[in-house]
């Protein structure tokens, strides 16, 4: 089920910035600043909103910068929303896990996998890969075999 | 000479980066350590795994020990990744599946399902019934066949061992089905965007009406075996309890959620498949211990045998698979698609950018918010209890690492 536009957009009207709400294929997401993006997910959670659970956070390189997803459910209501905020190369990610402790490892592998540096966190250590790796998931990391580019 | 364990506890359970702050912590997370009788013991830092029998894989604690009393502990995973992310940047959308079958492992339908039903929605592909249903029944055959691993593996991180031996007798018949069907016993790429690879062989229908002649009664055996055993009942009773407040805040789903009373199952609540024409109960537990992690699941087998039923009985005619084109370009988009695996809401979260191959893939494993909580609810309980723990919450770190 899909939130309702204008509710989560007063909800947000809060925070520095306020939100963009849109609906797009994914369902309702609600872009914010990225330093706005805990307090954000702390307004979201908290009544009426009820959205209790962080189903998932990801990354995502754009080309230009770094795009945070995270995913929120709320059981009462039956509806899920998507907040986004996005984050330079080099950018610093707000751990929000005082509001969701479920992203305290997912935080880990973003910040390690797309090369932010982690804040706030307090464990902020490498989760998948070794010291020394570069951040895989960046678009500019190919690693596509020989093989693979000749049989295409 | 200094000891190295310092160094160890220093790097590993503190972290090297600025301390958190405290105000900030939440009251549930604070971990205070206290002593059994009140008097401190000298602390012992001590790895399980990433090579143990109990950690159902390659799992790694780094648990603080007071004598026999765990004070804090930390997971370390990675031990299995292969960048299954990644890699699907560089596939095709055709290949996807055959990645998420080496994510979890023990249960494949249902990571190739979560890819194909991703992957149908940015392309508005139409499935046609028979494959529906297709999808269900094989889906509830790995299901009842990925419980029964667990339920052997439970009773052994328990102490108890013949369990093991029976659970592997009835999984054996369903692979046997399984590889009728796929061609597979464990990666088996069956389910594709747009249907299922095969129609049902004859012989694989005869074989799952002799296994549904028998499977009633080798359950109820099995819950006497096992759940009727004393000591396996007394190890398992109170302990590892993740109430209703813990297992949302921490992501938990599936079994995991349900046993702590949240009626929450995708294949009720979000239909894919053939759910929306199949009746079954979500079985729940109440005070969400080992123990109601054990009921919840021999009640999910029991479902998972009743669905099978419905669905070979109801089984439509026609194609199973619908029109495709050979090369896949979804338009720019973003979807998330999820199903009821074995372990949780598996989600698969794809970003396309109009080529042939996903700009992001995103596997949303729930077998890594089940082991996140344990950093949580282990600190407490006897080192011996944390091996049951670990077992109640059914992780495969094949989907962890990814």
């Amino acid at each position: 089920m899909l939130p309702d536009k204008t509710v989560v957009n007063s909800a947000l009207g809060a925070i520095a910035g306020g939100a963009e709400v849109t609906e797009t294929t994914l369902g309702v997401v609600a872009r914010v600043a990225a330093s706005e993006a805990p307090a954000a997910l702390a307004i979201l959670k908290a009544e009426p909103l009820d959205f209790v659970m962080l189903v998932d956070m990801l990354g995502t390189d754009t080309g230009e910068d770094i795009e945070v997803t995270y995913h929120l459910r709320s059981f009462s209501r039956d509806e899920d929303l998507y907040v986004k905020c996005v984050l330079p190369y080099d950018g610093v990610l707000n751990s929000v896990w005082t509001v969701y402790p479920s992203a305290l490892l997912p935080e880990r592998e973003t910040a390690e996998l797309l090369g932010l540096t982690l804040a706030r966190h307090p464990n902020p250590k490498r989760l998948l890969t070794t010291e020394g790796t570069p951040p895989l998931l960046r678009r500019s990391q190919v690693i596509r075999t020989i093989e693979e580019v000749r049989d295409r | 000479m200094s000891d190295p364990r310092d160094t160890i506890r220093a790097e590993t359970l503190q972290g090297s980066a600025p301390a958190c702050d405290l105000d900030l912590v939440p009251a549930g997370i604070k971990r205070v350590p206290s002593g059994v009788d009140g008097l401190a013991t000298e602390r012992l830092v001590v790895n399980i795994g990433p090579q143990h029998p109990s950690t159902h894989g390659v799992l790694r604690l780094i648990a603080e020990l007071d004598g026999e009393e765990i004070v804090n502990v930390e997971t370390s995973v990675g031990y299995l990744h292969r960048g299954i992310e990644k890699l699907a940047e560089h596939r095709r959308y055709h290949q996807l599946g055959t990645l998420m079958d080496r994510g979890d492992y023990v249960s494949g339908i249902h990571g190739e399902l979560a890819a194909a039903l991703a992957v149908e929605e940015l392309l508005e592909i139409e499935v046609p019934p028979k494959a529906h249903w297709l999808r269900s029944l094989m889906g509830e055959i790995n299901r009842l066949s990925s419980h029964l691993v667990w339920y052997g593996t439970f009773g052994l991180d328990c102490g108890a061992m013949g369990q093991f031996l029976y659970a592997l007798r009835e999984r054996e018949a369903l692979l046997d089905i399984l590889e009728a069907v796929t061609g597979q016993r464990m990666m088996f790429n069956y389910v594709r965007p747009g249907g299922v690879l095969a129609d049902l062989p004859p012989e694989a229908e005869q074989k799952i009406r002799a296994f549904l002649r028998t499977i009633d009664g080798y359950l109820d055996e099995h819950h006497a075996l096992l759940g009727g055993n004393e000591i396996f009942q007394k190890r398992v009773r109170g302990i590892g309890v993740i109430d209703r407040a813990t297992a949302l805040s921490f992501g938990l789903t599936g079994a995991n959620l349900r046993c702590a009373g949240v009626p929450y199952d995708v294949r009720r609540d979000a239909p894919y498949a053939a759910y929306g024409d199949l009746e079954f109960d979500v079985p729940l537990g109440e005070t969400g211990d080992a123990w109601d992690r054990y009921l919840v699941r021999m009640g999910e087998m029991r479902q998972a045998v009743h669905m099978m039923r419905q669905c070979i009985d109801g089984l439509p005619e026609g194609d199973v698979m619908g029109k495709v084109p050979r090369v896949l370009r979804p338009p720019t988009g973003e979807v998330y698609a999820r199903v009821e695996s074995p372990r949780g809401e598996l989600g698969v979260h794809l970003v396309s950018d109009g080529t042939d191959t996903p700009y992001r893939f995103h596997y949303r494993a729930p077998s890594l918010f089940a082991m996140q909580v344990l950093e949580e609810i282990l600190p407490g309980h006897l080192l011996a209890d944390a091996i049951v723990i670990i077992g109640s919450t059914d992780v495969v770190l094949g989907e962890i690492d990814r």
